[in-house]
């Protein structure tokens, strides 16, 4: 039997995001939110676990209060319940304080393996799973693109920079996922009806004891401009062949 | 001794490491050190080519994996207090770093583009956040200051000084971990290693069956180039290896030419081609992103178009 915690985050739909033309700052006040994208990967690779091997899955994030809406997307992916770690002050928390909040909040659960994504679809660190793992002084592997439990001991599938790398490790361990380990499952309408009816356990800043402050600071936010040329040409033959020659002055083609 | 610490995986980064890492020494007036895994030679080398320490990690077991060393970098640096710590964004050593950050409860920068030192002779960290679609300037209020750069952002020392002198140092020793490595599967070399490509053909989910790279390939070949593809060209369609797809979260190239067939331009994957030279895009809707943030687009269908290119091309090349 495994219990397993999937993390996710709730995070600002890019796709939202709006551009101040003159000052280039970001307009984020009317933007969505949304699991982020590589956290279905984690949800889905801890119940898929649990269908296979027994047990049950518990999805934790960390938020604001507003996060509350996640809720519900989540535990119809899935898993049996969730932790809802939320404060009015987890607003813009960075990768060090996640990783310490998470590790305060589930270091009495019990677990036997903690299932993160490889990052996080708004700010990408790639930290919060291993970071995770040093607080809660487990083993870890990043990158993980197939798990097998045997027993004790997990099997993981890593990627590394030349390859692959096949590992093992006691339980309890974390590994943070790749979205290549499998394809997240579509949640049906029974399954955001059940999902409502699944406990969730809350638990905020006062319940943890401790403040837990930032490391880093941010200096500035900017849009990134990419100023191209933005010249079109059509799919006429003179067209083409303009194009070309555009390409040889440029001296890209020889 | 305090100072900047680099520490990569392979000799090649840590070279790319030691170029930034003896400016932001030399701009702050501390000295560099470099970490060295499992040998000595190498550690002389790193000498040569601008530290002034070498660390030397003792060497690992086969069954033993690179994060052996996170236990015995967090203790060096407890004892020594380095100013920054940067680390080669390698998939392993982006674990690394943030291990060895959380081991020292400081902050880090992922994925780093940019550093410098400001007016508080603190270190200026930049990276890409959503996606792409902003860039953030970051300080790092507590010890060490933190980042990891990756490959190929800066280019490797080039200069050796055979007659530069540092110090080396064994450190360690390193205790066993719960992790063991029980296999590695070296890629097979399917391809070359697009980030030195000078020109790129890309593909993108325009193209619509794994019989028509060929298309994209024949028009790669004739411009002396290599073929690269969008994330689900790789990682959900299977067409193409894993390591020719260019975005956010895979590589950042910096051809001379791009050219783009059918893709729509998503932030994710225009985040990796942001230094190419110069981007085109093929693409038979009018309005896809990519257009704009391409210096030549063609609007027209890619599979009338790429043929006709290449056989122009082919013939511009006899002449």
């Amino acid at each position: 039997m495994l219990n397993i915690i999937a993390c996710f985050k709730w995070v600002i739909d890019h796709e939202d995001i709006k551009i101040n033309p003159e000052t280039h700052e970001l307009v984020l006040d009317r933007a969505g939110y949304r699991i982020s994208d590589y956290d279905r990967f984690a949800i889905e690779e801890a119940v898929a676990l649990t269908e296979q091997y027994g047990g049950s899955t518990t999805a934790v994030t960390v938020g604001l209060p507003a996060a509350k809406k996640s809720l519900k997307d989540a535990l119809a992916r899935g898993p049996e319940k969730a932790i809802f770690i939320n404060d009015p002050a987890f607003h813009n928390l960075e990768p060090s304080q996640t990783a310490a909040i998470l590790a305060q909040s589930i270091s009495n659960q019990e677990y036997d393996l903690i299932i993160c994504g490889e990052g996080s679809g708004d700010l990408y660190a790639q930290q919060v799973g291993p970071r995770l793992a040093e607080h809660l002084n487990i083993p870890c592997a990043s990158f993980v693109r197939k798990i097998t439990i045997e027993g004790r001991e997990l099997i993981a599938e890593r990627r590394v920079d030349e390859g692959i790398e096949v590992i093992s490790m006691p339980l309890p361990a974390l590994v943070t996922v790749l979205p290549e380990i499998n394809s997240p499952r579509v949640p049906g309408l029974k399954d955001t009806l059940s999902a409502a009816k699944k406990p969730v356990v809350e638990i905020t800043a006062s319940d943890l004891g401790q403040t837990f402050a930032s490391c880093l600071e941010t200096v500035e936010i900017k849009a990134t401009t990419m100023e191209r040329n933005c010249e079109k040409f059509g799919a006429e033959k003179d067209e083409l062949k303009r194009f070309i020659d555009v390409l040889c002055r440029a001296g890209v083609v020889d | 001794m305090a100072g900047v610490w680099v520490f990569a995986e392979n000799y090649d980064y840590c070279l790319e490491l030691l170029q930034i890492g003896r400016s932001l020494a030399d701009k702050t007036g501390v000295q560099l050190t470099a970490f060295a895994c499992g040998d000595k030679g190498i550690g002389q080398q790193y000498i040569y080519y601008g530290a002034d320490q070498v660390f030397i990690l003792p060497p690992l077991a086969e069954d033993q994996p690179l994060g052996t060393y996170v236990p015995a970098i967090v203790e060096a640096a407890r004892q020594e207090d380095p100013d920054i710590i940067l680390c080669a964004a390698t998939l392993r050593g982006k674990e690394i770093a943030a291990r060895v950050a959380a081991g020292l409860n400081t902050g880090l920068c992922s994925e780093c583009i940019a550093l410098a030192i400001n007016s508080d002779n603190k270190l200026e960290m930049k990276r890409v956040i959503y996606g792409g679609a902003a860039m953030q300037t970051l300080t790092c209020k507590t010890r060490p200051q933190m980042a990891t750069i990756p490959p190929h952002t800066f280019t490797p020392v080039t200069e050796l000084d055979d007659t530069r002198s540092g110090i080396i140092k064994e450190i360690g020793p390193i205790s066993s971990t719960p992790v063991k490595v029980l296999a590695k599967k070296p890629r097979a070399k399917e391809s070359g290693d697009i980030t030195r490509s000078r020109v790129l053909v890309c593909v993108g989910r325009g193209v619509e069956k794994e019989g028509d790279l060929k298309l994209a390939g024949d028009l790669a070949e004739t411009l002396g180039g290599d073929l690269a593809c969008t994330r689900p060209i790789a990682e959900e369609l299977h067409w193409m290896p894993q390591e020719t797809y260019i975005g956010l979260s895979g590589q950042k190239v910096k051809p001379e030419l791009y050219i783009g067939l059918g893709i729509s331009g998503q932030i994710q994957h225009t985040t990796g081609i942001r230094d190419a030279r110069v981007i085109c895009s093929i693409n038979k809707d009018e309005d896809a992103p990519i257009f704009k943030i391409s210096d030549y687009g063609i609007v027209g269908d890619l599979y009338e178009v790429v043929p006709f290119l290449s056989q122009e091309l082919a013939r511009l090349k006899k002449k």
